[in-house]
């Protein structure tokens, strides 16, 4: 096919960008037109068209999984195949589609940043449209990869753009904090992924996704039965649960689910477009799409799954409640991020592939939407966030508005914006899965499904809280009455954006389809794959449903009219939207939380998050390194010393033998020899 | 297709014998070294054939088992040319090369050219002939040959005191352990009944038991003479006087040729001739204390001198240890088998990378004794930024010879121990790593003084000398390029090693 073929060039095009960028960036500011943000675009571009190339062609039924480039070959031990270290391409359903919501995002972002860095008068920009390009390449060949080291090699470089973009700004005291602070704080997960892929090439001496050698697939083999691997002396569903939670490490850090999500309301520190790249379609996704794509490996562990079940909805709920007080615009959509990749987790846990992909797709449209219309009143207001200082920006900024407001249905899950049929998709899923299986894994799901219908209440108050605030009432301050003009390249993406946030949901429209019967889950039909391919079977949701009702995993379904459910999460959300309106959309709004009380100190502090993990990071961390320190200095340097120090004192000891009287080495000749000859006579029996 | 006659497979040999009868022709039609050129010339042309010859057996399958004619024996079994003789002629013809493309230089305006070229030429027959020994007898003769030259070839600067005492010491150590090896064969014979390595083997199977103790003092004794060409403790303290004292091109000429010679001639006698049960001495035990004590005492030695050279013959008696793990860990196991070439090859391999990089070194010394900037590490301080190439070459001699990735001497090093760790000694691996972390302490010096350090004075350096240059650069490059071209050279040596016992 000859799509594939070009599809190395959808990550190597902004990679171009990026090389090009820092070429600029090295030389000086000025040789590029618009300090590089037109190699950027350009090479975005050709990603985005490469990509359509690639689903259509992937549409018509082709896939493709194939090694590019082995760069080591081990030698193997006897009897066992030699474990090869590979770069290569996995271009299924799944991936095509990943590669046209990055893409596009990714050019969207681009244009957008003419508007909010060009236009702003920003210096040093070829770094910044540097960074842009080779975030958007990273996430690019993370999508692509085809194998799980490779994925990490681009896992690792989506978190280093993330640091240097969010530090863009690095001569003011926050980004710099914040850039580290998602630096550290991701890092810390991805030890666990690091070492979750070591014991993935160490158990299945492969890290390929898809295949007959795969790894997904021996897992599923091995359970059955059918062949063997080294499980370090662990049953093997225990194993495949340690080694699955082992790479869900990283995928908390970087989907931001609880605990380690404190680093993304922070990194709101970095330029708002860049915000938009990292929570709709690169670094955030990262983590979930990871669980999307191994997922027949976690499809066979019910413990990972009630993992991933909980710690989903529990971070769904948390995250939206810590949004209902943020005064920031950027402050509420960080924490709307987490807990919408929250809900992905939970449809993922809960046996949703579909439900997750599909609400991955929605939200990226929706989120990069929002994000870039909070940069057009950011932009607008002067670079000030605080929405208790905007109002009525409607009328002045119409465009914005209506593209925010699409956002905004699409969030809060309001009929029949994408937001609603994906988030309604996930709770269903989460709902029926509960229902249906037996034990304490049904239970965990039913768990989680409560927290994230909670949390469908709390999306709808603080997103519409956030709406009314900002662009509702009279204007509070002299910015919000008289706003700075966007252009073209500011209304453009916020356009498109705006359209595919109200449509994206038609293409898996459950509910209707089950009311009227239709065939129109086309997602679900896409997810499916083509027919006929080998490896395509272990990858299709139709496999992973298999897999999860399996003795092994034992999710079951049970029946239900999805109409119910789905009514009393747009009933809740409908609730949410009401209180916001009651309490902050007529006339001039109050401040209300003030009257939380001890609650909104609370909810301010994001349940002292930050605060126990400084504590833990002080209290603890700290004085085991400095006893380890200690230990270092005194214990281990005490004894390379004093080796060093016995070998040269014996150094010099071995030097006066050689006397330099050559009588004296006679003797010693002599001597030697005679010590071997009866040392060895007497060894050997033949002397004495 | 020609067929060649069997005493063609002593090519090797005979181009390095007759290059040494060819200069002493020029000599005495020119005999006041009026053309050093027209020397320095012949004697690299003919080590350059020998190694042409010896790469073209190694090539074509010529005395070796795999492809090749199987081993040749030669004047009733007197020589064998085999894999393993051909792989030592080529690494001491390539360490001969160098050092006479060095010599070129260190010898401008010295008396006695002539004759010193084609006494390294037949040090260097000796050599060859020593790799292809097959009787206890030429063995003998083999290692005089390239004795003798050699003791003159240290006190080449007559004039020198250093140079003089360091040959008496040479020559004095070196007669008593010619004395002990050759008492040893006796005893041998006296046990066997015969001087043929085979032979020896058969007869010692088949010993009396009345006799089993005159053998083993013989094998000990032939272990001694082996010992003191091999610079081993505790024939080793001729070692860093001869070193020190000899012209720098000798002095890598014999801690790199001369060394590996008596590892060939050692590494056949004991596998063919002394069988590991009947020889009634534990000789694998006995390596592989001398291993031990060897490579300790050469490196901890090395880590307290105050000169580059006296610290390099140190350290090359530590080599000596390293490469006795051939012998100390050898499986012994069926023959012609894969475990028997294993550790062996590994340990003939480490004496070729070690042939590029110790001659390097004793080079580099060569060129620093050219440029009369001092002998100790003080003295080389900031050298690195008045000759940056010989500098950048030094330095990766050192690391090298350290055993740093990613140089030559790593991988030789990382295939010897893991020999002898699948051999079940990892305790000698260990032994033998912790001796190469000591040393990266001392080699470091080197390269410290090099870059790092500022000079202590301000010194002048007399021009490039070319020749040194060359070889110098050209010893770095094969150091380097040994790194890709690991597997072969070790495929090679584990391959001819493992058909050294049949």
């Amino acid at each position: 096919m000859a799509a594939f073929d070009y599809a190395p060039a959808i990550v190597l095009l902004p990679f171009v960008s990026f090389l090009v960028s820092l070429g600029a960036a090295l030389y000086g500011d000025d040789v590029l037109p618009k300090g590089g943000a037109l190699a950027g675009i350009v090479a975005t571009a050709g990603s985005l068209i490469l990509s359509l190339w690639v689903f259509f062609t992937v549409s018509a039924g082709n896939v493709y999984n194939q090694t590019i480039y082995t760069w080591t070959t081990g030698a193997g031990a006897a009897g066992e195949e030699a474990l090869e270290l590979t770069f290569g391409l996995l271009l299924d359903p799944l991936s095509s589609m990943m590669l046209i919501i990055v893409s596009l995002v990714a050019l969207l972002v681009h244009v957008f940043s003419l508007g909010y860095m060009n236009d702003e008068g920003e210096t040093g920009l070829p770094r910044y449209y540097a960074g842009l390009g080779l975030f958007s390449a990273s996430m690019l060949g993370f999508v692509v990869a085809h194998n799980i080291l490779m994925a990490f090699m681009f896992f690792e470089l989506v978190g280093l753009c993330s640091f240097l973009l969010i530090g863009f700004w690095f001569r003011e005291p926050g980004p710099p904090s914040a850039a580290k602070k998602a630096f550290l704080v991701t890092r810390f997960g991805d030890y666990f992924f690091l070492v979750g892929v070591v014991a993935i090439f160490a158990t299945f001496g492969t890290g390929r996704f898809a295949g007959a050698e795969s790894f997904p697939v021996l897992a599923e083999e091995v359970l059955a039965g059918e062949v063997a691997v080294n499980t370090f002396g662990f049953a093997p569903t225990t194993w495949f649960t340690v080694v699955g939670l082992l790479v869900l490490g990283g995928v908390i850090g970087k989907s931001a689910q609880f605990p380690l999500h404190t680093w993304l309301p922070d990194a709101m520190e970095g330029p708002t477009p860049v915000s938009a790249l990292i929570h709709a379609a690169t670094m955030v996704a990262a983590g979930v799409y990871l669980v999307a794509r191994m997922y027949g490996f976690y499809a066979v562990s019910p413990t990972a799954l009630a993992v991933i079940a909980l710690v989903g909805g529990f971070t769904a709920l948390v995250a939206a409640t810590m949004g209902v007080v943020k005064r920031e615009i950027k402050q509420v959509l960080a924490y709307s991020t987490i807990s919408q990749y929250g809900y992905m987790m939970l449809a993922l846990g809960a046996g949703g592939y579909v439900a997750a992909t599909f609400h991955l797709l929605t939200h990226a449209f929706f989120k990069a939407l929002l994000f870039l219309g909070a940069g057009s009143v950011i932009i607008a207001m002067h670079h000030n966030e605080n929405m208790w200082d905007m109002g009525g920006l409607k009328d002045r900024m119409p465009v914005t508005y209506w593209t925010f407001l699409s956002g905004s249905l699409a969030l809060a899950g309001i009929i029949p914006f994408a937001g609603f049929w994906s988030k309604d998709e996930v709770l269903y899923e989460a709902l029926v899965h509960g229902l249906g299986t037996d034990g304490g894994l049904g239970t965990i799901f039913l768990v989680a499904y409560a927290f994230g219908l909670l949390a469908v209440f709390f999306t709808g108050f603080y997103t519409f809280r956030m709406v009314f605030l900002t662009f509702h009432g009279d204007a509070r301050t002299g910015q919000a009455r008289d706003p700075e003009g966007v252009g073209w390249n500011v209304k453009g993406p916020l356009a498109v954006l705006g359209v595919l946030a109200a449509v994206t949901g038609f293409v898996n429209m459950t509910p209707v389809a089950d009311l009227f019967d239709l065939d129109i889950e086309y997602l679900h039909r896409w997810l499916e794959g083509p027919e006929g391919v080998e490896f395509m079977s272990a990858l299709s949701a139709h496999h992973y449903l298999e897999l999860l009702e399996s003795d092994v995993t034992g999710i079951h379904a049970a029946e239900l009219d999805p109409l119910i459910p789905g009514g009393v999460s747009l009933l809740l959300a409908l609730a949410g939207v009401g209180l916001a309106y009651a309490l902050y959309g007529r006339g001039e709004p109050e401040e209300y939380t003030a009257k939380l009380g001890g609650v909104q100190d609370l909810l301010y502090n994001n349940y002292y998050q930050d605060e126990y993990q400084v504590a833990i990071a002080e209290r603890v961390v700290l004085p085991l390194s400095r006893a380890a320190d200690k230990f270092d200095q005194s214990g281990v340097d005490g004894v390379v010393n004093g080796v060093s120090s016995v070998s040269l004192f014996s150094g010099s000891r071995v030097r006066r033998v050689q006397t330099g009287l050559v009588s004296n080495y006679a003797a010693l000749v002599t001597l030697g020899l005679t010590v071997l000859l009866v040392a060895f006579g007497i060894y050997g029996g033949w002397l004495l | 297709m020609v067929v060649y006659p069997d005493w063609a497979a002593l090519a090797p040999a005979l181009a390095l014998a007759v290059t040494g009868l060819v200069l002493l022709l020029i000599d005495s039609v020119d005999p006041d070294d009026s053309r050093p050129g027209l020397l320095a010339g012949t004697a690299v042309v003919g080590t350059l054939v020998s190694l042409g010859y010896a790469g073209w057996f190694l090539a074509s399958g010529t005395g070796q088992v795999d492809g090749g004619t199987g081993a040749i024996s030669l004047y009733r079994d007197a020589l064998v040319v085999d894999g393993m003789a051909l792989f030592f002629q080529a690494v001491f013809a390539v360490v001969t090369a160098l050092v006479c493309i060095a010599s070129y230089d260190y010898l401008k305006e010295r008396a006695y050219q002539a004759e010193f070229y084609s006494l390294v030429m037949f040090a260097a027959t000796g050599m060859a002939v020593m790799a292809t020994a097959n009787s206890l007898a030429t063995a003998f003769i083999a290692l005089e040959l390239a004795s003798l030259p050699s003791y003159a070839l240290v006190a080449f600067l007559k004039h020198n005191r250093g140079s003089v005492e360091a040959s008496l010491k040479y020559f004095l150590i070196g007669a008593l352990s010619s004395a002990v090896f050759a008492f040893g064969i006796s005893l041998v014979y006296a046990a066997t009944g015969s001087l043929l390595l085979a032979d020896v083997a058969s007869a010692l199977s088949a010993l009396d038991g009345g006799l089993t103790g005159v053998a083993a003092i013989g094998v000990l004794m032939v272990a001694g003479g082996f010992a003191f060409k091999t610079a081993s403790v505790p024939f080793h303290f001729w070692a860093p006087e001869a070193y020190e004292g000899a012209p720098a091109p000798i002095s890598a000429f014999l801690s790199s040729a001369s060394k590996a010679a008596g590892f060939a001639v050692l590494f056949r006698v004991f596998t063919t001739a002394f069988p590991l049960d009947a020889a009634g001495v534990d000789w694998m035990l006995l390596f592989q204390v001398l291993a031990v004590v060897t490579m300790t005492l050469g490196n901890f030695a090395a880590a307290t001198q105050e000169t580059v050279k006296r610290m390099l013959a140190y350290s090359s008696i530590g080599h000596a240890g390293y490469a006795l793990i051939g012998l100390a860990a050898w499986s012994g196991g069926a023959p012609g088998s894969v475990e028997n070439g294993a550790v062996l090859g590994a340990s003939m391999a480490h004496l070729l990378v070690y042939g590029f990089m110790n001659t390097g070194a004793f080079l580099f010394v060569a060129l620093a004794e050219q440029w009369d900037v001092g002998r100790t590490f003080e003295d080389y301080a900031g050298l690195g930024s008045r000759a940056p190439m010989a500098s950048v070459a030094m330095t990766v001699f050192m690391f090298s010879l350290a055993g740093v990735p990613p140089f030559g001497g790593f991988f030789s090093k990382l295939f010897l121990f893991a020999g002898a760790v699948d051999a079940g000694f990892w305790w000698l691996a260990a032994v033998g790593v912790v001796n190469s972390t000591l040393s990266l302490y001392y080699y470091s010096r080197v390269v410290k003084a090099l870059w790092v350090d500022d000079p202590v004075g301000e010194f002048e350096l007399g021009g490039t000398p070319t020749g040194l240059y060359v070889a110098v650069v050209f010893a770095a490059v094969g150091t380097l390029l040994l790194l890709p071209g690991f597997a072969p050279v070790i495929e090679t040596a584990q391959s001819v090693a493992a058909a050294l016992v049949p």
